[in-house]
């Protein structure tokens, strides 16, 4: 099943890898964003099916835009899955706490990062 | 899936790989330039913040494209220049061969 996604992170490396990845190993329509306020207005023009959001951003950050995800009806309930080159047990656990559905880590595979998601969202 | 798509993503990583490949050895650049600083008693608080982030940067996209070894280099040089606190005078030679074998890292990938 097609799905639609959302990357917001503001290294055009990572989001152009991770782009490449969803579309081409799954076939999923990704639409990005470069900053936490741009992946806002993203989010509520094109609801999509889940968001993979970067942690370290300038400006807003990932935490602080996923708090604005959260309070605007319009996208509080659409999946967000952080993603973070934080590999401490202490910024792990600052993450999960935040309500996010999971908390993937920087550097995927992008042969299976679809598969990642998948699992994570139970999508068959 | 994934089998008959490795090929066709693995060709497209390539194409993106040379694409950032400047941005790479910019951000390899400023780790040997925060080495030399520091080795020479003149690393500024503003260039230990900039090696963090291209610490962090390398470190995260680095296996991305298949360098496992350079995301644990990097990650070790993300730790060495952690806002927290100045890299100990005895880690400046250690700086300076970690920056080199990233260099190599970046430049062995075609």
């Amino acid at each position: 099943m097609s799905r639609r996604i959302l990357i917001i992170d503001d290294e055009d490396d990572i989001r152009q890898v991770a782009a490449l990845s969803l579309e081409t190993v799954a076939g999923w329509e990704v639409v990005v964003a470069s900053s936490g306020a741009q992946g806002l207005a993203r989010a509520v023009d094109y609801q999509p099916d889940a968001i993979l959001l970067d942690v370290m951003m300038p400006g807003m950050d990932g935490p602080s835009t996923f708090r604005e995800l959260r309070k605007n009806p319009a996208t509080a309930r659409i999946p967000v899955l952080l993603l973070t080159a934080k590999v401490q047990s202490t910024d792990q656990r600052r993450f999960a706490d935040l309500g996010v559905e999971a908390v993937l880590f920087k550097p995927f595979d992008p042969l299976t990062l679809a598969t990642q998601i998948s699992t994570v969202l139970s999508w068959s | 899936m994934q089998n008959q798509q490795q090929p066709a993503l693995a060709g497209a990583l390539d194409t993106l790989w040379a694409k950032f490949l400047p941005e790479m050895n910019q951000r390899v650049a400023a780790l040997e330039s925060a080495a030399k600083a520091f080795q020479e008693d003149e690393l500024s608080a503003e260039e230990q913040e900039e090696a963090h982030a291209a610490a962090h940067k390398l470190a995260g996209v680095l296996g991305t494209f298949g360098l496992t070894r350079g995301t644990v280099l990097a990650r070790e040089l993300e730790m060495m220049y952690s806002r927290e606190s100045r890299p100990e005078r005895a880690m400046a030679a250690q700086l300076a061969a970690v920056a080199a074998e990233l260099r190599t890292i970046v430049a062995s990938r075609k």
